[in-house]
C-alpha cells in the first residue's frame, strides 16, 4: 500500500497492518509519531540527545506491543505519551535535576532571519522556565498547552484524576509566567 | 489581576508558538527507529504454493478428475457387474441380435494347454 494512502489511516489503524507484517505501516508510523515523541521527550529532558534515546526506546516498546494491542482498548498516542513519561521521569529520577545551564541557548552560528532567532531564544527561554517545574507539572503543562492533549487524557497519561490535571496545569502556568516575568521584555513579541 | 492576565496571556503566545514549532527528528534517528520496527516486525502470512502432502489415494482421485469422475466410475464398473452377473440371459440376445454367437466360441478353458497336447509334442 502506498505511503500517502496511509497518511490518511489512524495510527491504530496503521499499527493493526504492522502487526500483520506491513513494512509500510512501519514506515508510516515512523514518520508520523518519531517527530511527536521526540518533541515531548525533550521538553521534558532539555537534552536532544537523551530526547533522542527515549524516542528510539519509546517506540522500541511500541514494536514490540504491536502483536498484543487490541483496538479500541487505547488510542496508540495516549499509551506511547505514557510510555514517554514514565521513561523520562526515571532519566530525570537517575541524573535528580536538570541543570537549566544545559538547555541549549539558540545557535546563532548561521545566518537567519531576526524573527527566526527571536523565536529561538523564546522557545529556549520557555524550556528554561519548564526546567524549573516539578516534573508533574512540567508534564502536565507540556501535555495540556504544547502537545493540546484534553484533561481526560493526561490524567489517563499520568494516572491522575482530571481535577488533579487542573490543578497540576494551573499551578505550573503561573510557576512557568513567573519564571518568565523577569525575561518578558527580551521576549516581546516584535509585532505583538 | 490584570497582571496575570497579561502573564498568561504572553504564555499562551509563547505555547502556541511551541506547538507550531516542531521538532524535527534526524535522519539518523529516524532510521534507526524504523530499523527496529522493521526488525521486531511480525512475519507477514506470505501464501505459498501448495506442496502436495496428500495420501496417495486422494492424489489418485485428483488424477481421475475429483469425486465427480470417480463416482461416474464406480457406478459403471458396478452396473457392469451387476448386468453380467444377474442377466446374462438377455444380454446373450442383445449381443446374438449383432450377429456375435455367445456360447458358441472358444471358452477360456480351451485356451489352457491340455497334458494330451504335451505328450503329443514330447512324443513328436
Amino acid at each position: 500500500m502506498a505511503l500517502d494512502q496511509m497518511n490518511e489511516m489512524s495510527d491504530e489503524t496503521l499499527l493493526d497492518l504492522y502487526g500483520q507484517g506491513d513494512p509500510a505501516a512501519a514506515r508510516a508510523l515512523t514518520l508520523r509519531l518519531t517527530p511527536r515523541v521526540l518533541g515531548y521527550a525533550a521538553r521534558l529532558l532539555t537534552d536532544r540527545a537523551e530526547a533522542e534515546d527515549v524516542t528510539q526506546e519509546a517506540m522500541l516498546r511500541l514494536w514490540k506491543m504491536a502483536p498484543d494491542w487490541r483496538s479500541g482498548e487505547a488510542k496508540v498516542s495516549t499509551w506511547l505519551y505514557r510510555v514517554v513519561t514514565n521513561l523520562c521521569t526515571d532519566r530525570l529520577r537517575r541524573t535528580r535535576g536538570v541543570d537549566i545551564d544545559a538547555v541549549p541557548e539558540p545557535e546563532d552560528d548561521q545566518p537567519a532571519a531576526d524573527e527566526r532567532l527571536q523565536q529561538a531564544t523564546r522557545m529556549a527561554a520557555l524550556d528554561k522556565a519548564l526546567a524549573t517545574l516539578p516534573d508533574r507539572q512540567r508534564e502536565a503543562v507540556v501535555l495540556r498547552h504544547i502537545e493540546g492533549l484534553s484533561n481526560p487524557e493526561i490524567a489517563e497519561i499520568l494516572d491522575i484524576s482530571v481535577e488533579a490535571v487542573e490543578s497540576l496545569t494551573a499551578r505550573g502556568k503561573r510557576a512557568l509566567a513567573a519564571a518568565l516575568s523577569d525575561q518578558r521584555e527580551e521576549l516581546e513579541y516584535s509585532n505583538g | 489581576m490584570v497582571k496575570h492576565t497579561e502573564d498568561h496571556s504572553h504564555l499562551d503566545l509563547l505555547f502556541q508558538e511551541a506547538r507550531e514549532t516542531s521538532v524535527e527528528p534526524s535522519s539518523d534517528l529516524l532510521a534507526r527507529v524504523l530499523d527496529d520496527g522493521l526488525a521486531h516486525m511480525p512475519v507477514a502470512e506470505v501464501a505459498v504454493a501448495p506442496v502436495s502432502r496428500a495420501p496417495a489415494w486422494r492424489r489418485f482421485l485428483s488424477a481421475l478428475g475429483g469425486w465427480p469422475a470417480a463416482a461416474g466410475l464406480v457406478t459403471a464398473a458396478v452396473t457392469g457387474v451387476s448386468i453380467g452377473y444377474a442377466a446374462p440371459g438377455p444380454v446373450g440376445n442383445v449381443t446374438s441380435g449383432f450377429g456375435l454367437e455367445i456360447g458358441t466360441g472358444y471358452d477360456v478353458v480351451d485356451l489352457i494347454p491340455s497334458m494330451d497336447g504335451f505328450y503329443a509334442e514330447v512324443e513328436g
